[in-house]
């Protein structure tokens, strides 16, 4: 067989099994999805008796057990604190980097730190330092610390890839121009950092919202929405379950694609303007 | 220059607070969680005797320590499956997928599910082996099954076709990057000189995408070693590795227990992490 031929032939086989992967990655997801639509009798499995909203007005109209509003809330604020808490955090540092202040390599590890230890261990080690210090977690102080801990590495490495490819010759024209470091920092870096620092925000939130290990050890009594889906999964398994996810999944794909295209419509005007 | 002067004071303290914050949430538990793995005596409290004991009784049971051969097994089969399998996306999405659009498209496929929740995730994983699940259904369908397999879910089976599903992305991102920062001319002089594409690959692409896969490789074992979400939703509660046991001694208020397996887990992945960084040097990936 001639190389080419052959060539072509790893491509094919290699296409099927990716476009395979990609089937068999989604394939759960749309279960589920389907599942949700179930009629009222549906049961958490094929067939699905009928094709209702039931389980979604259920969700909505949910009794005090299963009823997933409140966390739901509780996540949301928690994320958005995670992720405002990020932002602020991992410029500060990444900014410090460029500083090249003494013991910026140690510095470094220390927040990589945060990637490599696994939440169970944090999240345990967490609930044992508060248990010591005698302070009651709660989904708004403890767990909000552990959030920030989890985020902070992805904000900070996705800031000083930004600073990487940041040229200080723009900062430079402006301080020589006269601008004070603050000035300068405020009107030129910021607006040229800000995409990266959106891509923080993003990670701050998606990370928090999610978290689940972290959470359970240092929650406390009122839960965030994944330990309110686990518990109920503990209880039993039924399509509003199902909903939930979708709903959740759904959330999450809306919040990516705003973020991409308003990266898109940015890098559209920044290039319609004359230079 | 730039707006922040080299040395200067201001570096240090703008990096103090992020500093502060890991060492409090991240360095210092896991220092307690070794201080108190080794507490011994009655009481349960800061005031105990320092020792190796708690240790030794746990290794002493034989099912505890096939369970740490269980859950490193475990670990090394997704290891080489994710391995593999990224690889191969990894190859296709960056080197054999010429139409960019296409690229696109399958590459945002690929990374999109990373971006929504793990939980979500290994739950839709039940309906999905289920007895009357789509999988069952579509080999049926297919005519290569006749009677739904049980074994799907609630099994080792099941757990290892989610974890693949969850991890291969870690395994694959790292070497995308790596093959897409090898520039073309080496390829072509490889070719020029009349190397056959199977040798280019064996000893030019692969040693230059190590690095990559070694990444991959860790953030996979690190994963799956502390993985007790999808054991204990798609494995139901049937099987347990050392995530779990953790969790299950938390829930029973053995404090000194859970720390003495957090810190068996926490040198397995040490070793892991050490042994992948005598075969490559990460801070050499940045540059």
């Amino acid at each position: 067989m001639h190389w080419k031929t052959r060539s072509r032939l790893t491509g094919w086989l290699l296409g099927i099994l990716t476009v395979g992967f990609l089937l068999f990655q989604w394939a759960p997801m749309f279960t589920m999805f389907t599942l949700s639509f179930a009629g009222e009798n549906g049961g958490t499995t094929f067939p699905m008796n009928g094709v209702s909203l039931h389980w979604y007005q259920k969700l909505w109209e949910a009794d005090l057990f299963d009823d997933f509003k409140p966390p739901m809330l509780r996540s949301f604020l928690l994320a958005l604190g995670c992720s405002a808490t990020t932002v602020v955090l991992s410029v500060c540092a990444a900014q410090a980097m460029r500083g090249r202040f003494r013991g910026n390599g140690l510095y470094f590890y220390l927040l990589l730190l945060g990637l490599m230890a696994p939440g169970i261990l944090v999240g345990f080690g967490f609930a044992i330092l508060t248990r010591l210090l005698g302070i009651e977690g709660t989904w708004n102080t403890t767990a909000y610390v552990v959030h920030v801990s989890w985020a902070l590495p992805f904000g900070f490495l996705t800031m000083l890839a930004v600073f990487n490819r940041f040229d200080p010759k723009l900062e430079e024209a402006a301080l020589t121009l006269g601008a004070d470091r603050v000035t300068a920092f405020r009107r030129i870096t910021w607006p040229i950092i800000l995409p990266g620092v959106i891509g923080t925000a993003l990670f701050g939130f998606s990370l928090s919202y999610d978290e689940y290990a972290r959470t359970l050890f240092t929650v406390g009594s009122d839960g965030t929405l994944p330990l309110a889906v686990m518990a109920q999964l503990d209880r039993q398994l039924t399509p509003e379950l199902y909903a939930i996810g979708s709903v959740t999944t759904a959330m999450s794909l809306v919040v990516i694609a705003l973020c991409s295209i308003g990266f898109w419509l940015r890098a559209r005007a920044l290039r319609g303007r004359p230079a | 220059m730039s707006t922040i002067r080299a040395g200067s004071p201001a570096a240090f303290w703008l990096a103090l607070p992020a500093g502060l914050w890991m060492v409090v949430a991240v360095v210092l538990p896991v220092l307690l969680i070794v201080w108190v793995s080794l507490w011994g005596g009655q009481s349960v409290s800061p005031d105990s005797p320092i020792t190796f004991d708690n240790y030794a009784h746990f290794l002493a049971n034989e099912n505890y320590r096939w369970l740490i051969l269980d859950t490193l097994g475990q670990a090394a089969m997704i290891m080489a499956i994710t391995g593999v399998l990224g690889y191969c996306i990894a190859y296709f999405l960056t080197v054999k997928l010429t139409s960019p659009g296409w690229r696109t498209a399958l590459f945002l496929a690929f990374v999109i599910p990373f971006w929504t929740s793990t939980l979500i995730r290994a739950i839709a994983f039940v309906p999905f082996l289920g007895v009357n699940g789509l999988l069952n259904q579509l080999l049926i369908s297919l005519g290569l099954i006749e009677r739904p397999i049980q074994a799907f879910l609630y099994s080792r089976l099941g757990i290892s076709m989610a974890q693949v599903s969850l991890y291969t992305l870690l395994a694959s991102g790292p070497v995308v990057y790596m093959l897409s920062s090898i520039p073309p001319a080496l390829r072509e002089a490889a070719m020029t000189l009349k190397a056959p594409p199977i040798i280019v690959f064996w000893r030019i692409i692969l040693p230059l995408t190590l690095p990559g896969i070694v990444i991959g490789q860790v953030l996979v074992f690190l994963n799956v070693l502390a993985d007790f979400i999808t054991v204990t939703t798609v494995g139901g509660n049937k099987l347990a590795f050392l995530g779990n046991l953790i969790l299950l001694f938390y829930e029973g208020s053995q404090i000194r227990s859970t720390a003495v397996v957090s810190v068996l887990l926490m040198i397995l992945m040490l070793a892991g992490v050490a042994v992948a960084l005598r075969v490559v040097d990460i801070r050499k990936l940045g540059s």
